[in-house]
């Protein structure tokens, strides 16, 4: 796969686009299994993940905080992002989200386990 | 003197101006007098350039005093010079005090007066205050109101009524609590979490903050919403770290179609609350409730009556369920229960109760026992007829002989995976033979708090054991404790030398859990041997060798080179422990004469620099 490209582009799903450094977008292990040429996704072709489940104001704060665990990797003593209080709830269901090592696959099927 | 004069004196109608310049000691006569002295200054100045010489540099000529015969006149215009230099000292102390510690501060480090050089001006061509007594418009709600001293200023410099004054007090006071946040305690908050393992440096993870804004804020959430329920535990043991897991809490934990109802301080929790929790959440099959301080007979009662799925019941504290509800829950859920946790029971849960408990639940298959006082040598040779206990965790305050220990674990040893034996300060090598002998799929072996069991016993435990190396090994203060031998005897009690050397190279490839805290026989030889830096243990994270006091700065940058996963070193009391530079990713804990910190996090070096580090520093 030639384009590995340095940024990759996040798009929410009130159609709201984040180009971010692929370095740091891979902090998420699901987006980082998604654009991985390996597993053969459409997003790592086209270097742009959908989500369906997360809006702008969300993936905003999320490709903050990706940032910002970059640039506090080697560092010590971090102090904390700050967000919204209104929007830690959706942030937690997003971070929960893009923390899932688990194939996506099995990941919707626990979804719907839930959901039922 | 001027107030009598001005007493006597009969005056005709006067201006508000003239008012208002008298009352501010202003007079006319000496404004005149001033400008007058000023002209003929300057006009002498012009003809005469010898006279400017004499002049200090700096002083401008309206401000330098001329002449003795003006000596009344300077001393006024001092006066009058003093008072405005300290009106205008009290407008900037007022500005700043106004503006917060914070602002100041950042003020000082900017030093960039001149933005509070033009305040100070805008403050002196503001409109003046309206007196007391006077009426005002609201800057705000735009009301009319009568002026006090008290009427508070608006952000735009006009005054405001009582009510708006009252808000903006308010306000102000908010902003200062969330500005004063004192750095002491913030530090100390921080060493904390790594103690606890939050904060491994770098930043924290996305979720973690998330939960800590929610649990911060616990009293404006509605409603968790359908979270899922690895986020919503999580939530609730932060939710209890921070006791603030109360009546109202508790509600956002409960939903219909959760299965696990995990509340680690239910100590606010009533007993209307533990109805509540068996009315909204029927088909829990896991209860986990620590400090279950006010949980009664009724309300086991009530979950007997409700939660028929329940396999899995841990219970720490519940001292009001007395023996007879014991044995009702065991009777009545018997069959389904798989996993019983309970801990620190003082008024009830006897012998009697775990014999029923292991009659009437057959399919139980992990058992922890904690702190319960009246639990005895029976209640041990009970647990040896389970037939499928797979986890045993015991610690019991009564003495129990090491033979029914012995008949424990040849009963049920050979399908255990987790054995944890706290604090059986009796329990002697036979126990240990027994362990060899029978156990053959232990995971997790704690064998804690012993001064019987030999270094002979340990080694020959681990000595050509059927057990495939252990995971998770804790055998933490088994050592000899006689005061008037520190020594201890020549055959070594506890884990020593070669018993670490014989549990090392048994376990080492799968050990990812060690604690020998406390085993204070193991020779600087033997820990030289196992972490030699050539040895690796691939996957071991986390050890605790407190207070091995033979440990020295050697073994510590060895254990750096031997365990290349390592996250976590507890290195509390070994005082032989020196400038250890401490390599990326590892938190090294307790290390005395830490100048700077109890914690020492390595940032950015990885272990041979570290380790070269070390060496030039010891050379």
């Amino acid at each position: 796969m030639a384009s590995e490209t340095e940024y990759v582009t996040l798009v929410s799903s009130d159609d709201y686009s984040f180009v971010v450094l692929r370095s740091s977008a891979i902090k998420s292990p699901a987006i980082k299994r998604m654009l991985d040429p390996a597993y053969g996704f459409a997003e790592s072709k086209t270097n742009t993940c959908h989500f369906e489940n997360i809006n702008g104001l969300v993936l905003e704060k999320v490709c903050e905080y990706f940032y910002y665990y970059q640039k506090h990797k080697d560092s010590k003593d971090v102090a904390d992002m700050d967000f919204p209080i209104e929007l830690s709830l959706e942030l937690v269901m997003a971070a929960d989200y893009l923390d899932s090592t688990v194939p996506f696959e099995e990941n919707s099927k626990r979804r719907q386990d839930m959901l039922i | 003197m001027s107030g009598r004069r001005g007493g006597n004196r009969i005056r005709g109608p006067q201006s508000a101006l003239t008012d208002f310049l008298a009352a501010n000691n202003i007079s006319a006569a000496q404004i005149r007098d001033d400008y007058e002295r000023r002209r003929t200054q300057a006009e002498a100045q012009a003809t005469g350039g010898a006279e400017s010489s004499t002049q200090a540099p700096g002083a401008s000529a309206a401000e330098s005093p001329v002449g003795e015969t003006e000596e009344q006149t300077e001393a006024r215009t001092n006066k009058r010079k003093r008072r405005e230099k300290d009106a205008i000292d009290k407008i900037k102390n007022d500005k700043a005090s106004k503006k917060g510690p914070k602002k100041k501060q950042k003020k000082k480090h900017d030093s960039d007066d001149s933005d509070d050089e033009y305040d100070v001006a805008q403050d002196m061509y503001r409109k003046a205050r309206p007196a007391p007594g006077q009426f005002e418009y609201c800057e705000v709600c735009s009301k009319r109101f009568t002026v006090t001293p008290y009427s508070k200023e608006g952000p735009d410099g006009g005054l405001l009524c009582t009510p708006c004054g009252k808000e903006l007090a308010k306000d102000m006071k908010q902003e200062k609590k969330a500005a004063m946040k004192p750095a002491g305690r913030k530090r100390r908050k921080l060493e904390s979490d790594r103690l606890d393992g939050i904060a491994a440096g770098g930043a924290k993870s996305l979720m973690q903050l998330c939960i800590e804004k929610i649990a911060a804020h616990h009293d404006d959430v509605e409603e968790l919403g359908d979270i899922p329920p690895t986020v919503l535990e999580r939530l609730s043991e932060i939710f209890s770290k921070k006791r603030v897991m109360k009546p109202r809490t508790l509600r956002l934990f409960l939903r219909g179609d959760l299965e696990d109802v995990v509340v680690h301080d239910a100590a606010y929790l009533e007993e209307e609350d533990y109805h509540q929790m068996f009315a909204v959440v029927p088909k829990m099959k896991r209860l986990v409730l620590g400090n279950a301080c006010q949980m009664k007979d009724e309300v086991i009662d009530y979950m007997l009556e409700r939660c028929k799925d329940l396999k899995h019941v841990h219970l720490y504290a519940a001292n009001l369920v007395n023996d007879k509800m014991w044995l009702r829950l065991f009777r009545e859920r018997g069959p389904k229960l798989e996993i019983i946790k309970l801990k620190w029971l003082d008024a009830s849960f006897e012998d009697a109760v775990v014999q029923e408990m292991v009659q009437s639940c057959p399919n139980l298959d992990r058992v922890k026992f904690k702190l319960c006082r009246k639990l005895g040598e029976d209640a041990v040779a009970a647990l040896g007829d389970l037939p499928k206990l797979q986890h045993l965790s015991l610690q019991i305050g009564r003495e129990v002989p090491s033979t029914t220990l012995c008949e424990l674990v040849s009963k049920r040893g050979s399908q255990l995976r987790t054995l944890s034996l706290e604090k059986f300060v009796d329990a002697d090598d036979t126990v240990l033979q027994a362990i060899h002998d029978n156990c053959g799929y232990l995971n997790k072996l704690r064998f804690s708090e012993n001064d019987t069991a030999t270094d002979a016993g340990y080694t020959s435990l681990f000595t050509e054991w059927q057990n495939p190396p252990i995971t998770f090994v804790d055998v933490n203060s088994t050592r000899d404790i006689d005061n008037n031998n520190p020594e201890g005897p020549e055959e070594a009690i506890g884990v020593a030398s070669s018993g670490f050397r014989a549990m090392m190279a048994h376990s080492g490839p799968a050990l990812k859990h060690l604690d020998i805290s406390s085993c204070r026989h193991i020779e600087l030889g033997a820990f030289m041997d196992v972490f030699n830096g050539g040895q690796s243990y691939p996957a071991l994270e986390h050890i605790n060798i407190s207070f091995c006091n033979r440990v020295d700065t050697s073994v510590i940058a060895g254990i750096f080179k031997s365990c290349p996963a390592l996250k976590k070193l507890v290195a509390f009391g070994c005082f032989d422990v020196q400038d250890v530079v401490v390599p990326r990713s590892i938190a090294l804990i307790g290390v005395p004469r830490a100048q700077d910190a109890i914690e020492q996090f390595g940032v950015g070096i990885d272990v041979d620099e570290a380790i070269g580090r070390m060496v030039e520093v010891g050379a």
